[in-house]
């Protein structure tokens, strides 16, 4: 197994591609602190299920990324569970959007608190516990968005810009501590994420013609590739952003 | 080991120095092995030896060798 005795925290992992990253990761043999912001049976379930199948420890940690307190506070909860971190999946994230000229600085300001900020101040904190990890690995799911041009994603593309610039200075500054950092950017993929935020169909169905693979992801074939940038498989590889979308040519 | 000989000894570990160099003039930088990734290294042998988690602004504080006394305290550590 490719994360055998490897401690994980991942957020969001409730739902779409943090669930399904927890779930490979699990099958993986990795011990995870599932952190997601409220409990929930169905939640709490699933882990429970998931637990009981691989044999691995899943302890939920429950915080909003967007409330620094709340941020520090896990923290203290995940430092005593487990004094030493391996692997950081920045997943948790929000979408739907606004075109520019129509967006308020409070939607601005509520996707970079959840996007970027959280994330930002969570890895300062879960460095200081991976010094002790001998194969230490950060993986951030951004997006294709924070490349590409996608009218009406004006702060979700942003925060996600942000995110993929934050990735490759953190991998510069952190290599020499033996930690690596890199993200995935998902295309389009299954989840309630996209359909709660791209309510357009004709826009899915004309995105898919330009796709090579013709058709989303699913959120399991992201959470693969996390999982090799999260083991030691890409042991070489750090400061990248790998597209994972199926291939996109506008053609 | 009361708290002071474990704050020396910190020091000593994570920056290879000796007994006489702990003082007010050993500061952020002034040595080749307290540089940024020292004072991570420093930090979080901090928080293990006295098992607090030390908040951003005061690791930026954190920028010599008797500050850090002074900064401990907030965190219940009299050294």
């Amino acid at each position: 197994m490719l994360l055998s005795g490897k401690v994980a925290v991942i957020t969001g992992c409730n739902r779409g591609i943090g669930k399904a990253i927890t779930t490979v990761f699990a099958k993986q043999g990795a011990n995870i602190i599932a952190c997601a912001r409220k409990s929930t049976v169905e939640f709490e379930s699933y882990l429970t299920n998931l637990q009981n199948e691989t044999g691995v420890q899943i302890t939920p940690v429950y915080f909003d990324i967007s409330k620094e307190d709340e941020v520090k506070l896990a923290i203290k909860e995940i430092r005593k569970l487990f004094p030493t971190i391996d692997i950081l999946v920045n997943n948790a994230g929000i979408a739907g959007d606004t075109i520019y000229q129509m967006t308020a600085m409070e939607t601005l300001e509520e996707k970079m608190k959840v996007n970027f900020y959280g994330p930002f101040l969570l890895t300062q904190y879960i460095v200081k516990l991976m010094r002790k990890s001998t194969a230490a690995s950060i993986v951030n799911i951004t997006s294709i968005a924070a490349d590409d041009s996608y009218k009406g994603m004006i702060s979700y593309t942003v925060s996600k810009a942000a995110f993929n610039a934050f990735t490759k200075t953190v991998a510069n500054e952190l290599g020499s501590a033996n930690i690596r950092v890199n993200a995935i950017a998902p295309g389009f993929t299954e989840t309630d994420m996209v359909s709660n935020a791209v309510t357009n169909e004709e826009f899915l169905t004309q995105l898919q013609s330009h796709l090579a693979l013709k058709r989303l992801a699913r959120p399991e074939e992201i959470a693969n590739s996390v999982l090799f940038l999260a083991s030691d498989l890409s042991s070489y590889i750090t400061g990248q952003i790998l597209r994972v979308d199926g291939g996109f040519f506008n053609d | 080991m009361n708290n002071l000989n474990k704050y020396k000894d910190v020091f000593k570990e994570c920056f290879n120095v000796t007994e006489d160099q702990l003082n007010e003039t050993l500061v952020y930088n002034s040595i080749e092995e307290w540089d940024s990734v020292g004072h991570m290294a420093m930090v979080a042998e901090l928080e293990d030896v006295f098992d607090i988690m030390l908040e951003t602004d005061d690791v930026i504080e954190f920028s010599s060798y008797t500050i850090g006394i002074e900064i401990l305290k907030k965190y219940d550590v009299e050294v």
